[in-house]
């Protein structure tokens, strides 16, 4: 066991956990945040998608130990109001189980590029697999959350 | 099942649908009780052809009929409906309370919504064949306009007026000579004690406020906030994590194993000998998940005969089965004679794969399982079931085991099967704790309840002419689970539906049954029988329209001519063929259908009539690259379910549809030594963001009661996306899923 000390979602957070105990099992089974969700345990489907100091990673990826004095943000923390708007506005979810980890990488694409080409969109969207099909609507949603002026706030 | 429900012998219409309403208006409507002085609705499904209920109905008894869901308007004016669907994505807990409010006469945004448990009351919570919507129409349109007549009677009792000077809005109801007014709360006590109306009024369609108009997904706030619940999400004070190592042959039971490696695990807590497997039950999911990994190398397995079972072996039990199949049916002439005495034969064979359901979230369910008692949260297709199954399983009464129906993390007919949820209870049962299983993506893929793989033997008569005489269709599949030997009529129906009720007009047309046993468990997987069945069929009447020198599109809409309508379809619904000739028309006319593509480019067309039920048609344009490679580029789909309740879900659903079909032709199930050869998405390769085509949806303006469009879209997508793919290579695809080899000019493979 290790204690490791890392901000999350602004707050800072201390955690007993072995240091090679992936990041989504601290997130969702130490800290009860299940909006972070588990889909392959592999980085292949993106489910659990959250930001490392602004980097959309993979939580299933990420050893909690390498974190120490990292900021981390869930979907919880995620305050790009303007995304969440514009996946309302598209209507994209379907089931639901993936898009917490579709909103975050795209608001890891829109903080870097805020207004991305399609094939940027398609390149950084590309490994957040939904089995619900809602891959049109995403990309009609990130276009729309790009298009609003003042988008972060 | 199939053959349930009334036999209505044509499409169902609002306005000819009468009778069937007046029936069931009668039979399902039921006062309820409310302790806090509210009004309470109880309503009943139809009859179903041939159970105890529909007879009981024919006798005019109705005794024995169930109530299925719940309105309740509260004195608080808080309006209740419980739903009686589970949600996984279909949009059910979107669309159906507008069904209710329409008439109601309420903000659908203000109806709160229970998820029904089962019980008693609640006997039939299947969500299943794009059932949704069209088993609520009717039951949850009554109910809306029996209470609404109830509160506006209430209110003119209390007035002393006409009810007829009065009306509902806006969960109001007004007497506009007065300018009085009444909130459905503060009449709520009053109409619950009067009479439940034997013929409530329902409104016309040109009165529809709500119905046709786009809603978005109700759970859409909390799922972008990251709140929506999912079994996995689910979270017990004292829960336990419980990981399964099951047999990698699925008829297989663990011999020997060594607990001494699991134990190691820090967090361990229990091991568990359950059906089929082991498992072990930690503090944690990462505990568990590592007890897993650390005991499955340690486990032997009584593997039976199944491990000798590959997917050769099983294509060449296919092929054994097709060429003596054991049951047919039969429209107009016999098939063989006509056949033989055609101008022409064209034949090919045909083979669909097993296919996974591979949702995002793997399969979990929380159980609790106390002395006589059990509860569970499970995100299940089938709460029924599941009651019925956890309550075998601990032998205690069905009352005693509580299911709670969270949110479900994609169905697709996976979540219809209680494996998962015995899981749980068998572990907490064995721990005496709360726990929560939590199958990996490599269990979900493995331990699937798989799409059956099918082959099929495609023959077809031409006369001199071009015209098909006669059309014969050979499915060779396993049967699904439960399914008895031989199939029943009616298991039969539903093995060679989109075989036997093909939409066009062939003088002598026949399909014949073949089975063949499968070493992997098979089920519903979203599209069912049609998927296989359309594929072979659509597919194949390419080759004979290419045979005939006709345009396909163009030979399928005359053969749809034909003023007889097709027998058969669930339920007995006919197929009808000037709908679905329609909506052929109308995707041909969107896509430009005939218009020229730069070379390596083309569209394929399929169409068919779900069940005899939804109408839809699809053209596809697709790009074929020299080496093989291809990708779809469009989806053109029209589709008619009726009236459109909600536009919005019915697009999502075809774009979603549209996904799903495209996948499968990348995607299958393999053996080896009677083990599933997939275990993660990137060897089963869903379609990813990149390849989203452009999915265009048409629907159809529509008097008649909606139907389903969940699965509807899936079948004609697949074949007319192969049809694509084999005028734009030249290769005709007769096999999923489409290698490289199979399309590609210089791939130097040949094709099926």
């Amino acid at each position: 066991m290790a204690k490791i000390a890392f901000i999350l979602n602004g707050k800072r957070r201390d955690v007993d956990a072995p240091a090679e105990m992936p990041l989504l099992w601290v997130l969702r089974d130490t800290l009860g945040m299940t909006g972070t969700k588990f889909g392959c345990g592999a980085g292949v489907c993106g489910s659990c998608t959250v930001h490392v100091d602004g980097e959309a990673a993979q939580a299933c990826q990420v050893p909690v130990g390498m974190l120490g004095g990292r900021r981390v943000t869930t979907i919880e923390g995620l305050d790009n109001v303007a995304l969440r708007e514009a996946w309302l506005a598209e209507d994209v979810a379907q089931c639901g189980y993936c898009q917490p980890g579709q909103l975050m990488q795209a608001a890891a694409l829109l903080a870097k590029t805020p207004k991305p080409e399609d094939d940027e969109v398609d390149e950084a969207m590309n490994d957040n697999l939904c089995r619900c099909g809602t891959y049109m609507r995403i990309r009609a949603a990130i276009r729309r959350a790009s298009e609003r002026e003042g988008k972060y706030y | 099942m199939e053959g349930r429900g009334r036999r209505l012998g044509e499409a169902e219409r609002v306005s000819a649908d009468e009778a069937a309403l007046a029936a069931t208006r009668r039979q399902f409507l039921k006062l309820g009780a409310l302790a806090a002085g509210g009004l309470a609705l109880g309503f009943r499904f139809p009859a179903r052809a041939g159970t105890a209920g529909a007879q009981e109905a024919a006798g005019g008894a109705g005794a024995g009929f169930r109530p299925n869901a719940w309105v309740r308007v509260d004195p608080s004016g808080k309006v209740f409906l419980t739903v009686g669907k589970s949600e996984m994505g279909q949009g059910a807990r979107t669309s159906l309370p507008v069904i209710l409010a329409e008439e109601l006469e309420v903000d659908p945004d203000s109806v709160e919504l229970v998820q029904a448990r089962p019980g008693p009351d609640f006997q039939d919570l299947g969500t299943f064949g794009s059932r949704s919507t069209r088993t609520m129409w009717v039951p949850l349109r009554t109910a809306g306009a029996a209470a609404r007549e109830m509160l506006v009677a209430a209110a003119a009792a209390r007035w002393s007026v006409d009810a007829a000077s009065c009306r509902a809005e806006k969960g109001s109801v007004l007497h506009a000579a007065s300018g009085r007014s009444a909130s459905y709360g503060s009449l709520a006590a009053e109409a619950a004690r009067v009479p439940v109306p034997a013929a409530p009024r329902l409104k016309s369609k040109s009165e529809f406020k709500l119905i046709g108009r786009d809603r978005r997904r109700v759970d859409g706030p909390r799922i972008v906030a990251g709140e929506a619940v999912f079994a996995s999400d689910v979270r017990l004070p004292g829960m336990r994590v419980a990981c399964i190592v099951r047999s990698p042959v699925h008829a297989g039971e663990p011999k020997s194993w060594n607990e001494a490696a699991a134990k190691a695990v820090p967090g361990f807590v229990a091991l568990a000998k359950i059906q089929g497997g082991l498992a072990v039950v930690a503090e944690s999911s990462w505990a568990a998940l590592q007890a897993r990994e650390a005991l499955e190398p340690t486990v032997k397995w009584d593997e039976g005969a199944d491990a000798a079972v590959d997917s050769a072996a099983m294509l060449a039990r296919l092929r054994a089965a097709a060429a003596t199949p054991g049951t047919s049916l039969k429209r107009g002439g016999a098939a063989e004679p006509a056949l033989a005495s055609a101008a022409r034969r064209v034949e090919a064979e045909y083979f669909y794969p097993y296919q996974a359901h591979a949702p995002v979230e793997p399969m979990s369910a929380v159980a609790d399982v106390r002395p006589g008692a059990c509860e569970v949260w499970a995100g299940t297709q089938n709460p029924n079931g599941a009651q019925e199954a956890v309550a075998k399983a601990l032998g205690i009464p069905a009352a005693a085991v509580t299911i709670n129906v969270t949110l479900l993390g994609g169905g697709f007919g996976r979540r219809g099967r209680s494996d998962f949820v015995l899981d749980a209870v068998e572990a907490s049962r064995a721990t005496r704790a709360p726990v929560k299983v939590l199958w990996t993506r490599q269990d979900d893929m493995r331990v699937g309840d798989f799409h059956p793989v099918s082959f099929h033997r495609m023959a077809a008569g031409l006369d001199a002419s071009g015209r098909p005489v006669a059309w014969r269709h050979v499915v060779a599949s396993p049967l699904p689970r439960g399914g008895g030997s031989p199939p029943t009529e009616e298991q039969l129906r539903a093995l060679l539906r989109g075989a036997y009720d093909l939409p066009y007009a062939v003088p002598a047309l026949q399909a014949d049954f073949g089975e063949a046993a499968s070493p992997v468990r098979t089920s519903s997987w979203r599209g069912v029988n049609h998927n296989h069945n359309v594929f072979a069929a659509e597919c194949f009447f390419d080759e004979v329209a290419l045979a005939a020198g006709k345009d396909p599109l163009a030979l399928r809409l005359a053969l749809l001519k034909a003023d007889a309508v097709v027998p058969g379809g669930r339920e007995g619904k006919p197929v009808d063929r000037a709908r679905l000739a329609a909506v052929l028309d109308l995707a041909g006319r969107k896509a430009g259908w005939g218009a020229a593509l730069p070379a390596g480019r083309a569209r394929g067309v399929a169409c068919a009539a779900y069940d005899g039920q939804t109408s839809a048609a699809a053209v596809v344009e697709v790009t074929v690259g020299r080496d093989g490679t291809w990708r779809a580029d469009r989806v053109v789909c029209a589709v008619d379910p009726g009236v459109a309740v909600n536009p919005l879900g019915i697009r999502a659903q075809v774009e979603g549809a549209a996904a799903w079909a495209l996948s499968a032709l990348s995607t299958e199930i393999t053996l080896k030594a009677g083990r599933v050869e997939q275990a993660t998405y990137r060897d089963f390769p869903i379609l990813r963001f990149r390849d989203m085509p452009r999915v265009e949806t048409a629907i159809v303006e529509s008097d008649a009661a909606p139907t389903g469009m969940g699965e509807p879209p899936v079948p004609i997508i697949v074949a007319a996306a192969a049809n694509a793919l084999s005028a734009a290579s030249g290769r005709r695809v007769r096999r999923l899923p489409v290698r490289p080899a199979d399309v590609g000019a210089d791939a130097g493979g040949k094709g099926a």
